[in-house]
């Protein structure tokens, strides 16, 4: 189904007209505020990295080390969610609706069963290992808030996404007017990016 | 990020339908030049109520036993006067308010990138400022506008709401910094080169990125505070691991960069007034620009030096004096530039004027007490002293606010259409400058002489230069007092201005006073620096703009 066949014609070319000329703007200031995001993370790694670098060792005495098979499984589906977020942008550009659509729900489906599995994840950590934000002193503050933010940021990102899907059905965007879904794309992959540091930072190192 | 889709048409466009009603005019306005003077009245707002508590810092050290206060409220008055004065009267009136007012303007551009982000940012900040001054309600902060752990984890509960608070101001500090990047990229008219663009312009440009980037690691370190306090979970507590060290690197990692946020839209403010007054082109225009830019950037790279008696390893001392050391190379660069620039002027006392001349003495000599506190060695000796008191009010005071209130005397005119009141200029400045002088340049030597911050009650020994510092704030006051009420009066019986009293060259000035909200009938070209007096002005397409037509794009707009 061709994108493009939503609304009238003529009235598309006059809002893809002026959406050409607003474009960079929007573009921009979404990377901006990219990078201020980036840098709160940032700002909180530097923090965990400092109070591991404290002397007490690490992990430390009383905590077990994290379970890397499950969070790798769980990496690995959420990586896979950026390689159907990108299908998902490219589909559309080429106009084909419903692989665009396929691919974006498969996003959002791997995007909450990470969620999911980050669930399960803290649930064992808190009633089975014991290890809680507050009463497990920097190993449970650094762990919990980072990865606190960053499940937040996925949940966002899923939320956003289903308001994408939504939107893009209704007819909000066309096949040269798309902001939201480049916004959307790049919003997943900035996620994406994030784990990779705190997974390799939590569990690898 | 939908809020620009009503606003359509990058720079030829971006035109919005006429505001209707006094609150989509005044209160919810889009309209950067009227959020401008919001920030600027919200500002000075703050900056009286932080004014009067500076005065309550005067009254308990008049005497050496104090006693005006006690010691726990002295240090609530002392953080919040610090919090506010940085968070809600400097950052805001240089970035938000000036910025907002002017620099969009003098770029060619009908309104910055997103205007609805705009208002957002605004509204967050008198929220935040409330928050702010309500935490005396419940315990205010007492640790200082620093907030070191571990005392500020056993503050009252008002420190909580403190840091919340500050989190708020960053968050539209943040938003500021994103809207200004994209719009001096974006949005400048056709001709308008990055190394045309007026000196306030570069000011802006070196400083967005920094609230853009440095103002959200203070929002981690605060979120972090936050969350220990609220909720237990330890980050800067040593007791349970965490490390109150840690706080300092991440709050000087924001708090170096916010001294050149306060800073340096202050210094492309007299970058304007210096060549306007003494009618010569700007000496070295791109050294100025490029020296804003390399203060910025060399910026994030010095905040140890704030750090130099918390442990920190020599070998890191070292590298963090030099490089502040090289952050005083640029920094003369401007000084020289604008002495040069004075030089053989043919220069106009007008309160601008004074402000901007006092402006480049004041903030020498707190820059020069700068190179002093950045040598490790004697910094040892003046860490936690008045000296620092004294050469923080040096480049704040005697630098960003004497540079706001040069602003002020200078776009006024172009804010209301009147001019202030010069003879109550002239008043204010020479009340505000004796005022100024007599009240921070004894902190010098009482600082050098072992007198520490901090403190509600102090040695005998110190005892006359404190109160000689306390009658000059008095007369600051004074200064400061007759400043309101030449804006209260001049707003009302000021002399009309017309669009362009100084006969300055940049584009607001080529516009009316106050500009339409449309800024620019037809969108200017630009083919040279506005700083050439004896030139014709660099523009095509400003015949029309003081006619009262509005621009021809207007009668199609249809949203």
């Amino acid at each position: 189904m061709a994108v493009a066949t939503l609304g009238h014609a003529g009235e598309h070319e006059e809002v893809d007209q002026l959406y050409k000329e607003t474009r960079d703007l929007r573009l921009q200031g979404f990377l901006l505020f990219l990078i201020s995001d980036c840098v709160l993370f940032s700002s909180f790694i530097f923090a965990y990295l400092y109070m591991r670098n404290s002397g007490q060792g690490w992990p430390p005495p009383g905590i077990q080390r994290l379970d890397v098979a499950f969070a790798a499984v769980n990496s690995v589906v959420l990586f896979g969610s950026g390689a159907t977020m990108h299908y998902a942008l490219e589909n559309w550009k080429h106009g084909n609706f419903m692989k665009y659509a396929w691919c974006l729900i498969a996003t959002i489906v791997l995007g909450a069963c990470f969620l999911g599995g980050q669930g399960y994840e803290y649930t064992h950590l808190i009633y089975v290992d014991h290890v809680t934000w507050a009463g497990s002193g920097i190993f449970g503050a650094s762990f919990f808030t980072l990865t606190g933010m960053h499940g937040f940021h996925v949940f966002m990102g899923v939320c956003y996404l289903t308001v994408l899907l939504l939107q893009s059905t209704a007819g909000v965007y066309t096949k040269s007017k798309y902001f939201g879904l480049t916004a959307g794309t790049l919003y997943w992959h900035f996620v994406d990016i994030i784990w990779v540091f705190l997974f390799s930072l939590f569990y690898l190192i | 990020m939908s809020t620009t889709a009503e606003h359509p048409g990058g720079i030829a466009g971006h035109i919005h339908p006429e505001p209707q009603g006094f609150i989509r005019r005044y209160v919810f306005s889009i309209d950067h030049k009227i959020i401008g003077i919001q920030y600027i009245i919200t500002g000075f707002v703050f900056f009286i109520l932080a004014g009067l508590l500076a005065e309550t810092i005067r009254a308990q050290l008049f005497n050496a036993s104090g006693g005006f206060v006690t010691p726990q409220t002295y240090n609530e008055v002392y953080s919040i006067h610090g919090s506010s004065m940085v968070w809600l009267v400097v950052i805001p009136l240089v970035t938000g308010g000036f910025g907002n007012l002017v620099f969009p303007v003098q770029i060619g551009a009908r309104d910055v990138a997103f205007p609805w982000l705009n208002m957002l940012s605004f509204w967050i900040f008198p929220v935040a400022g409330l928050m702010l001054f309500s935490s005396f309600l419940m315990g205010a902060p007492t640790a200082g506008w620093t907030e070191y752990p571990p005392v500020s984890l056993q503050g009252a509960a008002g420190t909580s709401m403190w840091a919340a608070a500050i989190f708020l101001v960053g968050v539209s500090s943040t938003l500021t910094g994103i809207n200004f990047v994209v719009t001096i990229m974006q949005m400048r008219a056709p001709g308008m080169t990055f190394t045309r663009m007026p000196l306030f312009v570069w000011g802006q440009f070196a400083t967005a990125p920094l609230l853009m980037i440095a103002t959200t690691a203070l929002a981690a370190a605060l979120a972090a505070l936050f969350m220990e306090r609220q909720f237990g979970v330890p980050f800067y507590d040593p007791t349970k691991g965490g490390s109150p060290v840690m706080w300092q690197h991440m709050f000087w990692f924001y708090s170096h960069p916010a001294v050149y946020i306060m800073i340096l839209p202050a210094f492309g403010i007299i970058s304007e007034v210096l060549p306007t007054f003494a009618r010569k082109p700007i000496f070295g225009y791109k050294l100025i620009a490029f020296s804003s830019m390399s203060i910025a950037l060399a910026g994030f790279m010095v905040w140890a030096h704030h750090m130099f008696t918390s442990g920190l390893a020599p070998y890191l001392q070292l590298p963090f004096m030099i490089i502040t050391f090289v952050i005083a190379v640029p920094t003369g660069v401007k000084i020289f530039s604008w002495t040069a620039t004075l030089w053989g002027g043919k220069i106009h006392y007008s309160t601008a004027m004074l402000f901007a001349m006092g402006f480049v003495a004041l903030f020498t000599l707190g820059g020069i007490t700068g190179i002093f506190l950045a040598a490790v060695p004697y910094d040892l000796h003046l860490h936690g002293t008045y000296f620092v008191v004294a050469h923080f009010h040096y480049v704040l005071v005697g630098g960003s606010m004497m540079g706001i209130f040069a602003g002020m005397y200078y776009w006024f005119p172009k804010m209301s259409g009147r001019l202030l009141n010069e003879k109550l200029g002239h008043w204010h400045f020479w009340l505000f400058f004796i005022g100024f002088n007599g009240t921070f340049l004894p902190m010098h030597w009482l600082g050098i002489e072992g007198m520490p911050r901090w403190v509600a009650t102090y040695d005998p020994q110190f005892e006359f230069w404190n109160r000689f510092a306390s009658i000059s704030s008095v007369v600051m006051g004074v200064g400061i007092l007759l400043f309101f009420i030449n804006v209260l009066w001049s707003i009302r019986f000021g002399k009309k201005s017309g669009p362009n009293p100084w006969g300055a060259r940049t584009l607001e000035w080529q516009v009316p006073s106050p500009p339409h909200y449309y800024n620019f009938k037809n969108i200017p070209t630009v083919y040279g620096l506005p700083y050439d007096f004896s030139q014709p002005l660099p523009y095509k397409g400003l015949d029309d703009e003081l006619n009262d037509t509005p621009p021809a794009a207007l009668a199609g707009a249809h949203h």
